[in-house]
C-alpha cells in the first residue's frame, strides 16, 4: 500500500507530473482547515494547482469537495491555514480576486424571468475587461437563446448559461463545481469539449466532480478527498494503473495451455480457468506479453478481451482503504 | 465594449449598480404583483374614493371631507404592501435560488443588488405619492396648502420605517413561503392602525393610543396635520423615527446572503 505521503509528495513520478509541476503555480493551499459547528469539512489539506492545469477534485458526497473550492474562491473564511490565488489572499483582496476568478455554483439559479443576454450583459458589467456576450453564446451552442428566458432553458441550456457567467469576465481561473449533474450523455460531452477548449485558452479550471470518466478525460491531475483529507494527488492514469487493480485479460486458447507457461511471464500475477476461458490478471504490457507466448507455441486465441483498471477502481480502492483505516483507529481508541 | 473598456472609472463606481436596476426592475415589470399592489391599488382606491358623493361630507368634529381623512391613510397604504411584500419577497426569493450567492462570486457586492431592490420600490412608492398627491389636490378639490417641510419628512420617515420593515422581514423570513405568510400577518393589524377600515379618529380613545404608537398611525397623524398646513407635532415623528432605527438595527443584525 503506497502512503499519502508518497502520493501527494509527487517525487519520483512519471514525467506528466514533473512536467506540471514545473509550472508556475497559481493557486496554493496550505494547511487548510475547516469546522462547521462539530463537522470537520476540510481537515489540513495542502496542494498547489498549476498554470494552465485542469485540477480534479474528486470524492464521495459530503467529501468537503465544495467547502475547499468555496475557500479558494473566498466565499467561505477558513478557520486556519492559508489560501492564495495569484498571491492574493481570497478573504482580504475580494474584489481584485473576484476579477481573477470566475465561477460557478453548485445549487445556484438565475431569476426565472431574466434573459440570458441580460444575465450576461448584467455580469459584463461586472468586470473591467469582459469577454463579448455573443462570442460567449456562440461558442457555447446557447446563441439562439440569446432572448429566452432562464426558466425556458433545458438542463443543459442553463448549465452552458452558468458556464458563461463564469467565464464573462474572462477570468484566468475557472471553478466548475459539478457542472455536469443531471445532463444528458450529449450534453455531457459537449460541456468536456467547451471545457478543453477553455483550458486551450489559457485559463486554469478547477473542475469539483463526482464522475470519475469526467474527471479521467478532462483531469491533468485529480486530488481524492475523504472526509476533508487529500488521500490522492496524481494524473488520473497514473492512479488508475497503481490502485486500480492492474489489468484483466481474458482469451479462448484454441488447445489447452499450461499455465506455467503464463505464469513465469513479467507482469502477470495469476491465472483462472472458467470454462474454456483462461483469465490473467496482472499488470503492465501483459497482453502483448501473453499472445505472443502463445504464438510461440502455435496456440490461437480468441475472443480476446481486455480490461484495464480506471480511475473510478482506484476510487473505491482508495476510499474504501481509507474507511477500515478509519475505523481501525476508532476500534483501537 | 469597447467604449466600456476606455472609461473603467465609471464602470467601476456606478455602472454595476444601473445594470442591477436596469434588469431588476425590467424583472419586477415581468412578476407585477408588486407594483399592482404598490401602485395600482392605491390610485384605484382614490378614484373610488374620490366618485363616492358621501365622501365629500365633512366628518363630524374635523373641518375635513371623508376623502381628505382617507389620502393619508392611501399613502401609507403603498408603504404598507410594499414594505409587507414588494420590497422583501424579491429579495428572499433571489436568496433563495441562489442569485446573491451567485452576484457575492464577482466583483460586485451583493449589497448592490439589495439597493438596487430597495431604489426601485421607492421609484414606485414615489410614483404612488405623486398620483396620490396631484390626483387628489387637482381632480378631487383637495386644499393643496400643505406644510410642505413638514409632509415631505413625514414622508420620508415613514418610508425608512416600512422600508426597513422589509428588509428586516428579508432577514429573518427562511423562504418566499414563511415571508408571504409574514407580510399577511402583518398586514390586517398594519391597515387597521393606519385606519383603511375605520379612521383612527372614530375608534375608541385605547385604541386611538396604540395607534398613534404605530409607525403606521403615527405616520398617518403627521401627514394629517402637515396636510392641513402645520407642522406635525413631535411624539408621532419620533415614533416613526425610532421604529426605523429599530427595524434597521435588527434587519442588519440577522441579514444572511445565503
Amino acid at each position: 500500500m503506497i502512503s499519502t505521503e508518497n502520493l501527494t509528495k509527487k517525487s519520483g513520478e512519471p514525467n506528466e507530473i514533473a512536467e506540471v509541476t514545473n509550472r508556475k503555480r497559481v493557486v496554493n493551499v496550505d494547511h487548510l482547515h475547516k469546522v462547521y459547528g462539530k463537522i470537520v469539512a476540510v481537515d489540513d489539506v495542502s496542494f498547489s494547482i498549476a498554470e494552465g492545469e485542469i485540477f480534479g477534485i474528486i470524492g464521495p458526497n459530503g467529501a468537503g469537495k465544495t467547502t475547499m473550492v468555496e475557500c479558494i474562491s473566498g466565499l467561505r473564511v477558513p478557520d486556519s491555514g492559508t489560501v492564495t490565488v495569484y498571491n492574493l489572499n481570497p478573504n482580504d483582496d475580494r474584489e481584485e480576486l473576484r476579477k481573477l476568478v470566475g465561477v460557478q455554483l453548485q445549487e445556484s439559479s438565475l431569476p426565472p424571468r431574466i434573459k440570458v443576454v441580460e444575465a450576461l450583459e448584467l455580469f459584463a458589467s461586472f468586470y473591467p475587461d469582459p469577454v463579448v456576450s455573443n462570442d460567449l453564446l456562440e461558442s457555447l451552442g446557447i446563441a439562439q437563446k440569446r432572448n429566452a428566458r432562464f426558466k425556458q432553458l433545458s438542463g443543459g441550456q442553463k448549465q452552458r448559461l452558468s458556464i458563461a457567467l463564469a467565464l464573462i469576465g474572462n477570468p484566468k481561473i475557472a471553478i466548475l463545481d459539478e457542472l455536469t449533474t443531471g445532463l444528458d450523455p450529449d450534453a455531457r460531452r459537449e460541456t468536456w469539449t467547451l471545457i478543453e477548449r477553455v483550458r486551450d485558452r489559457g485559463v486554469t479550471v478547477i473542475l469539483v466532480t463526482h464522475y470519475m470518466d469526467e474527471a479521467e478525460r478532462l483531469c491533468d491531475r485529480v486530488a481524492l478527498i475523504n472526509h476533508g483529507k487529500v488521500i490522492a494527488l496524481d494524473t488520473p492514469a497514473a492512479l488508475a494503473a497503481r490502485e486500480g487493480g492492474g489489468v484483466r485479460m481474458q482469451f479462448v486458447p484454441s488447445e489447452p495451455v499450461n499455465d506455467k507457461v503464463l505464469t513465469v511471464l513479467p507482469g502477470v500475477t495469476s491465472v483462472e480457468h472458467r470454462g474454456s476461458r483462461v483469465i490473467v490478471a496482472g499488470s503492465g504490457d501483459l497482453t502483448t506479453r501473453v499472445l505472443y507466448a502463445l504464438l510461440k507455441m502455435g496456440v490461437n486465441a480468441s475472443d480476446v478481451q481486455v480490461k484495464s483498471g480506471n480511475l473510478e477502481d482506484a476510487f473505491v480502492k482508495l476510499t474504501q482503504t481509507d474507511e477500515n483505516t478509519r475505523k481501525q483507529e476508532v476500534d483501537s481508541k | 465594449m469597447s467604449a466600456q473598456a476606455h472609461d473603467t472609472k465609471v464602470h467601476k463606481s456606478s455602472k454595476p449598480f444601473w445594470e442591477l436596476m436596469k434588469v431588476e426592475g425590467k424583472l419586477a415589470i415581468r412578476e407585477p404583483a408588486g407594483i399592482i399592489f404598490g401602485l395600482g391599488l392605491p390610485v384605484f382606491l382614490l378614484i373610488i374614493f374620490g366618485s363616492i358623493p358621501a365622501f365629500r361630507n365633512t366628518v363630524p368634529g374635523t373641518a375635513l371631507s371623508a376623502f381628505e381623512v382617507y389620502i393619508p391613510i392611501l399613502m401609507v397604504t403603498v408603504l404598507i404592501f410594499i414594505g409587507l411584500f414588494g420590497l422583501p419577497i424579491p429579495i428572499v426569493r433571489d436568496r433563495e435560488i441562489g442569485w446573491l450567492r451567485r452576484i457575492s462570486t464577482t466583483p460586485v457586492s451583493p449589497t448592490k443588488l439589495l439597493a438596487a431592490q430597495v431604489a426601485i420600490n421607492i421609484i414606485i412608492a414615489g410614483i404612488s405619492f405623486a398620483i396620490l398627491t396631484v390626483g387628489s389636490v387637482f381632480f378631487f378639490g383637495v386644499n393643496g396648502s400643505f406644510e410642505i417641510p413638514g409632509f415631505v419628512l413625514s414622508i420620508v420617515l415613514v418610508t425608512i420605517a416600512l422600508f426597513s420593515l422589509g428588509v428586516l422581514i428579508a432577514a429573518i423570513a427562511p423562504s418566499q413561503g414563511v415571508s408571504t405568510a409574514m407580510g399577511q400577518g402583518l398586514l390586517y393589524p398594519l391597515l387597521f392602525f393606519a385606519g383603511i377600515y375605520v379612521p383612527v379618529q372614530f375608534l375608541p380613545g385605547y385604541l386611538q393610543t396604540i395607534s398613534d404608537f404605530t409607525p403606521v398611525g403615527a405616520a398617518v397623524q403627521a401627514l394629517d396635520s402637515s396636510m392641513q398646513g402645520t407642522f406635525p407635532s413631535i411624539v408621532p415623528l419620533l415614533v416613526m423615527a425610532a421604529y426605523a432605527v429599530f427595524f434597521s438595527f435588527i434587519a442588519i443584525r440577522y441579514f444572511r446572503w445565503e
